[in-house]
């Protein structure tokens, strides 16, 4: 269980760069908020790239809520993660077949998502209640 | 054993007619059932006789009101592949339909006989299921099929046959097999509404149903020991329930009581609603595909198995309606039968229309005595292998045979402890002997001759040892049981049962109105779905469909109470999409780290034999 959860640890701070990626496309970090946010009354590239990273923050914010969660064990957040890593699997398969494709994320979706279902961790979480048996 | 279940006995040489009476099971059925038992002259009287040639001609033999059984069985020549049948209700016409239609619901209206399905099977199936159920509805444009009025104007004729004469037959037969006293009760009915009455998989033209009783005879006595209702997907051993098994046969006044499936008469040993599900009869190789897929997503990933070819529906044998029989609101009108009855050997046709329902589903059964298609019926001339209990002796011989297995393999014991020593000692004086020829060339050929000697001994030895100890557990079982067969010790009655009908528990469902309503819209939702996005995002169609997918799947799990597992099976599904993606991207550099991993696992694990 020690392995699954400092991976899903690891697999979770890997997804931090989500948050960041946009800021760093658009040069925030090198030159700070340079360009107008909104124009004609909507988003700029900017102002999107800013949503976006704002989106991913308050994600990742979510994230931490349930990681801590989910380092003790709570039922509620083996389900909120799972959920969390079907929308964004849902959300990269679409970006692949649509547009630019995140293999990191893809990737850390793909193994959080069969680390959780592994039977030993869903006992852990209360998911599975017999060997072999009928999920909840 | 209480009251209810002990076992009432008669004298052996009680007459068949009587026997017959003394156990005929009491019917109860779902309130909302049209059809009962009835005799099969007025039914014959009802109906008209056709013969379907194999070209395809359906030609009218005798006329409806013309006909009854004495004219049913007269012979009639015709080429290899006709089929006979009856036809209660004759082609109506589009006015004719409409107003039996109508007629019907006013019917049920006065007689305030109205079904209430509660929780509808499509509610009780997931939405893959209900999908392929709507490809199963689908294909009765192309199937054979009994027309939806049809149903109608049999409930209004059987109506006013039952105010002519208001009888509910059974036919009885009695028959002696190896030790077993069986009696037969076949009940006729002129129609089956399952599907259009029901919402189950089938209707057709004419029903025959058995509920059959085991008698053995002890001290002169003829004493019941089991029973076997005729019931969908089940056969052989489980169908047969033991007459003292108090939690699964309910008797009324000594009489065991039959609950039938509504439209489908089905007969079940407890009141209930079951489960049916039918499997689509798919092409082999898509049923391998299916299997080799269940088996890596239950066994390699751990999650629930998936078969949406299996069709939910529902049998309703909730015993709230009428009942015949003792103590019932209705009398029986028994009518013994044989193979001496004209109508059950000389009449191997359908006693209802043929529908050209190539799988059958839809096409009215044969009599008693044969299949559709003329063969005997099982349960006609083999009505012990029919229950299983062709292999099952009566009680009082059952001691009898076991006895004689005990002494025929004491014997046997006897022999190979006299056998076994002889056996082994010439083998031991082949061994000193090969030992002593041992370095004599010239004896070389007697050596090997004798070698070969010495192993076909050391494998007869070897038997007879091997002989002996199996038999000594085997004598070591069967004497327990003898002697707990000797105390009157009884087995478990459901011990023989593999599958057991079991009524589903109804108020498993939470939501339930709402989970009704989205079973009834859940595929018209999906099929406008899909118009919208046709409409809308015709560049995204593909992504908007499994999406639109997932999110049906998603809001269905959550009525059905099953969200978790089913975010599970989608978020794994996914992942396995997003593996494979992977794969195919970057499998030079997965195979470079595969190599790597397993160069250090290999190094680390050599240097550890290192000093």
């Amino acid at each position: 269980m020690t392995i699954v959860a400092w991976t899903i640890l690891v697999m979770f701070f890997v997804r931090l760069y989500q948050v960041f990626e946009p800021l760093l496309f658009a040069g925030v970090f090198e030159h700070g908020i340079t360009e107008a946010l909104f124009q004609d009354g909507w988003f700029t590239s900017f102002g999107f790239a800013m949503l976006t990273s704002a989106a991913y923050a308050a994600l990742s914010l979510t994230g931490i809520i349930v990681l801590v969660g989910f380092l003790r064990m709570k039922r509620w957040s083996w389900v909120v993660l799972m959920v969390w890593t079907g929308i964004s699997l849902t959300i990269t398969l679409f970006d692949y077949f649509y547009s630019e494709a995140n293999y990191i994320i893809m990737a850390s979706d793909t193994i959080v998502a069969f680390a959780l279902s592994q039977a030993d961790v869903q006992r852990i979480f209360g998911i599975r209640t017999d060997p072999g048996e009928r999920l909840d | 054993m209480n009251a209810s279940t002990e076992r009432p006995t008669l004298p052996a040489s009680t007459p068949d007619f009587d026997l017959l009476r003394r156990f005929e099971p009491v019917l109860r059925f779902t309130k909302g059932e049209q059809f009962f038992p009835m005799d099969v002259g007025t039914h014959v009287k009802e109906s008209s006789l056709w013969s379907h040639s194999p070209d395809g001609r359906d030609t009218l033999l005798v006329r409806q009101g013309d006909l009854d059984l004495e004219k049913l069985v007269q012979p009639r020549d015709a080429a290899f592949g006709t089929v006979h049948y009856l036809r209660f209700i004759e082609p109506l016409s589009l006015s004719e339909a409409a107003r039996a239609l109508a007629d019907q619901a006013r019917l049920r209206t006065k007689l305030k006989n109205h079904f209430h399905a509660g929780l509808g099977r499509l509610a009780r199936g997931g939405i893959l299921p209900r999908l392929v159920d709507a490809l199963f509805s689908a294909s009765f444009l192309l199937r054979g099929r009994v027309p939806a009025a049809s149903a109608a104007a049999a409930e209004l004729a059987y109506f006013r046959l039952r105010r002519r004469n208001d009888t509910y037959t059974y036919y009885g037969r009695v028959v002696r097999n190896n030790g077993w006293v069986v009696l037969q009760y076949w009940y006729f009915y002129c129609y089956n509404s399952w599907r259009s009455g029901f919402n189950g998989v089938n209707d057709h033209e004419a029903d025959w149903e058995v509920a059959s009783i085991y008698l053995y005879e002890q001290d002169s006595r003829l004493i019941p020991e089991w029973l076997a209702y005729a019931s969908h997907d089940f056969k052989g051993d489980d169908l047969r329930r033991r007459w003292d098994d108090e939690d699964e046969i309910n008797f009324a006044d000594g009489h065991p009581v039959v609950y039938v499936g509504a439209g489908s008469h089905a007969s079940y040993f407890r009141k209930g609603e079951y489960m049916a599900e039918i499997n689509l009869d798919l092409p082999g190789w898509v049923r391998r595909g299916l299997n080799a897929w269940n088996k890596f997503w239950t066994e390699t990933l751990g999650q629930q198995p998936v078969d949406p070819f299996r069709i939910p529906f529902v049998d309703y044998a909730r015993g709230d309606g009428l009942a015949i029989g003792s103590n019932g609101t209705e009398n029986w009108t028994p009518v013994p039968i044989a193979e001496s009855t004209p109508w059950v050997s000389q009449y191997r046709g359908l006693w209802g229309l043929f529908a050209q329902d190539p799988i059958s589903g839809e096409n009215a059964p044969a009599g008693p005595m044969y299949n559709r298609d003329g063969s005997p019926r099982g349960a006609w001339y083999d009505p012990l292998g029919f229950a299983g209990l062709d292999k099952v002796p009566p009680p009082p011989e059952a001691l009898n045979l076991l006895e004689k297995n005990c002494r025929d393999i004491t014997t046997r014991q006897e022999k190979l402890e006299a056998l076994i020593p002889e056996k082994a000692g010439q083998l031991q004086s082949l061994g000193i002997k090969l030992k002593g020829m041992e370095g004599n060339p010239h004896l070389a050929k007697q050596y090997a001759s004798l070698e070969r000697q010495k192993d076909a001994l050391v494998g007869e030895v070897r038997g007879l040892r091997r002989e002996h100890f199996e038999n000594a557990a085997l004598l070591q079982g069967l004497t327990g049981r003898l002697e707990r067969m000797r105390q009157g010790a009884r087995d478990d009655p459901r011990a023989h049962i593999r599958h057991l009908a079991i009524p589903v528990k109804t108020a498993r469902m939470r939501f339930e109105n709402a989970t009704q309503t989205w079973a009834a819209i859940s595929q018209s939702v999906l099929l406008i779905g899909i118009v919208v996005l046709m409409v809308a995002t015709p560049k995204y169609i593909i992504a908007g469909l499994v999406i639109l997918t997932l999110l049906l799947v998603a809001i269905e799990s959550v009525l059905r109470g099953a969200f978790v597992q089913t975010v599970g099976g989608i978020t794994v599904f996914l992942a396995m999409v997003s593996a494979a993606i992977l794969i195919i991207h970057f499998w030079y550099w997965i195979l470079i780290g595969v190599l790597l991993i397993t160069a250090f696992f290999l190094m680390a694990q050599r240097l550890r034999e290192v000093d």
